[in-house]
């Protein structure tokens, strides 16, 4: 077995030779690498941070932001093996074939690749993640059913959906790609990890086509090259768009920018809370909508309403994942129109119970939503980041169209009602929060004027650089990223092993 | 006293309370003023809280013109039978972010107006 190597004991000057160098040691790099692994390629993984968190590095993280109120470039965000895996919440659910295609009513929608692509490597990813077995909304209502039934939501626009959860093997917590995989990637002969290693520019060729070197160093003061034959980005949706910003001195508006398109696109999932108050005329809801259940064999779920294909085209809305957060107390009002209500749909609902309901939502992709370098320099002498962070009263208005009809199901199946809670921006910003989920900078697509990689991740006029991450996604589904940028990656890692063959 | 003559008071007692109760309260049956519209507001079960409800519906009209649309939507003891076909059809209104069906958002307003 060898080591992870600490990069700040290694002399100024080393030059690595590599076949492939994957810059970035969270979920997307730890993916590719292990995939590789017994493979004939050599690997160079490069991570900037050590095993656990160190201020000074985070802080290499730090920028500035404008516009919507956002979470801090430094917060959401850790630099250190496993990457955001270190605090994620272990929320998985595939996207949905409807989030690959190019629909009319989300500007700059559809993927260069369908869901059906990315299906070989779902139980791979799936046991990356350490979720279990491959349940979902194939059997969630069955599995589960010991625990309840499923809201009768019969022939609307929204159905119960499921989450799996991740959970570290002999752990509680879900699985910190670091914690869990370094012993792997220590087994792997081919594969070299480094630790503390920040890469500081990326080097072209004078043919401006292929990369020919990274420079890197430690916050130690050390100095040293990486050879490599291909490279794979892999440092989050954010952290990408400053190397290849930050790479100009041979392309001047920074690698794969020749269309102006790096760092715009930017999107997160917003999750603001208790958008929505459902009523349940019958009394408690099953405990699978409000809490992660264990089932038997150790597999943990959670119900969400989803809506269908159909109804996101017929009502023209994006992907959004509503749960159940906790009981509500309702108001006189409510009270009134739960008591009128039910008396005159003839329903009892002596006994009705009321919860609220957060979300998850997918934002419409906007270009001025936008990640771009500021004058400040980090300790390495890096352009920091600036955001410029936007959301769009149409994406909330969106979202109570799916509200409404879930309102509109519970009244027709008789179960209960609902109440929208947020109508005006200000109802919205006050609950927001963030999936901390950052999407879409470095997009994908067929045609080099619409995205930064093509459908295999190559950085369009590039022949050896790729990007892994979430950030390739063009459009962003609702579903919480990892499990498919695992996929996604997975893939790449095919496509590499015959491309460098 | 003989025990007949005790039995029947009581019962003449208890039925004349239950007569007061039922006069003078809302113990057996809700009880309301006439109004113009009764023929409408009959089908609501409890008047006074789609009352409060009622006054929550934006931009209703006045209570003649709602009338006039409820008697053109609704036949006599069909609330239940038409708020479900308007749930079917998407015909739904939001009264203070509460998701309702069409016609008994409007008879709530009628009801508060009266």
């Amino acid at each position: 077995m060898t080591a992870l190597i600490d990069a700040r004991t290694l002399p100024t000057g080393t030059v690595l030779q590599t076949d492939l160098a994957i810059i970035g040691g969270g979920p997307a790099g730890i993916a590719l690498a292990l995939s590789l692994a017994g493979s004939k390629l050599n690997v160079v993984l490069l991570e900037s941070g050590g095993m656990n968190f160190d201020p000074a590095i985070q802080k290499m993280y730090s920028g500035a932001e404008t516009g919507v109120r956002y979470a801090p470039l430094d917060a959401g965000r850790l630099r250190q093996l496993g990457g955001g895996t270190n605090h994620w919440g272990g929320w998985c659910r595939p996207m949905d074939a409807i989030d690959f295609e190019a629909r009319d009513w989300v500007p700059h929608s559809g993927w260069p690749i369908s869901r059906k692509t990315l299906e070989p490597y779902f139980p791979r990813a799936q046991a990356l993640v350490e979720a279990g077995p491959w349940i979902y909304d194939q059997k969630g209502d069955a599995d589960n059913a010991a625990e309840g039934s499923v809201l009768p939501l019969s022939g609307g626009g929204l159905y119960t959906s499921w989450f799996q959860f991740s959970k570290m093997r002999g752990d509680i917590l879900p699985t910190q790609f670091g914690n869990r995989y370094q012993d792997d990637l220590k087994r792997a002969p081919n594969i070299k990890p480094l630790l503390h290693a920040n890469v500081t520019a990326i080097r072209l060729g004078a043919n401006t086509k292929q990369v020919e070197q990274l420079d890197a160093a430690t916050l130690t003061g050390k100095h040293f090259t990486v050879k490599p034959r291909f490279v794979v980005l892999a440092c989050g949706g954010i952290e990408n768009v400053r190397l290849l910003l930050a790479s100009n001195d041979v392309m001047k508006n920074g690698i794969g920018n020749q269309n102006d398109l790096v760092g715009r696109f930017f999107a997160d999932n917003p999750i603001p809370r208790d958008v929505a108050t459902v009523v349940n005329f019958a009394g408690p809801l099953a405990p699978f909508y409000g809490a992660n259940q264990n089932l038997p064999d150790g597999t943990i779920m959670r119900a969400t309403f989803a809506p269908t294909a159909q109804f996101c085209r017929s009502a023209r809305v994006g992907g959004s994942l509503s749960t159940i957060e906790q009981p509500a107390e309702l108001d006189e009002t409510g009270k009134t129109a739960v008591i009128t209500t039910a008396l005159a749909l003839g329903v009892e609902a002596s006994n009705a119970k009321a919860y609220s309901l957060g979300c998850g939502i997918e934002l419409m992709p906007d270009p001025e939503r936008r990640v771009t370098l500021s004058g400040e320099k980090d300790a390495l002498g890096l352009p920091r980041l600036k955001l410029n962070m936007r959301i769009a009263d149409e994406d909330f208005t969106r979202f109570n169209r799916t509200m409404t009809e879930l309102g509109r199901q519970l009244l027709a199946s008789k179960a209960g009602m609902l109440r929208i809670n947020c109508h005006t921006r200000e109802d919205w910003m006050t609950r927001m929060d963030w999936g901390h989920h950052h999407l879409g900078t470095t997009r994908m697509s067929a045609d080099p004027k619409q995205g930064v990689v093509d459908a295999d991740l190559l950085v369009h006029g590039m022949g050896n650089l790729y990007i892994a991450g979430s950030g390739t996604f063009p459009s962003y589904s609702a579903s919480n990223p990892t499990l498919n940028l695992v996929a996604l990656t997975l893939r790449l890692g095919d496509h590499l092993k015959k491309v460098m063959a | 006293m003989k025990r007949r003559t005790v039995i029947a008071g009581v019962a003449a007692a208890g039925t004349a309370v239950a007569a007061g109760l039922y006069r003078f309260t809302d113990l057996f049956v809700k009880r309301y003023p006439p109004t113009p519209y009764d023929d409408l507001l009959v089908q609501l079960v409890d008047r006074r809280q789609a009352a409060r409800l009622g006054t929550h519906v934006a931009g209703a009209p006045d209570a003649a013109h709602l009338a006039a649309q409820l008697r053109a939507a609704l036949k006599p003891g069909s609330l239940g039978v038409t708020a479900e076909a308007e749930v079917a059809a998407g015909r739904t209104m939001e009264v203070d972010g509460w998701v309702l069906p069409q016609t008994i958002a409007q008879l709530s307003a009628l009801a508060s107006k009266v």
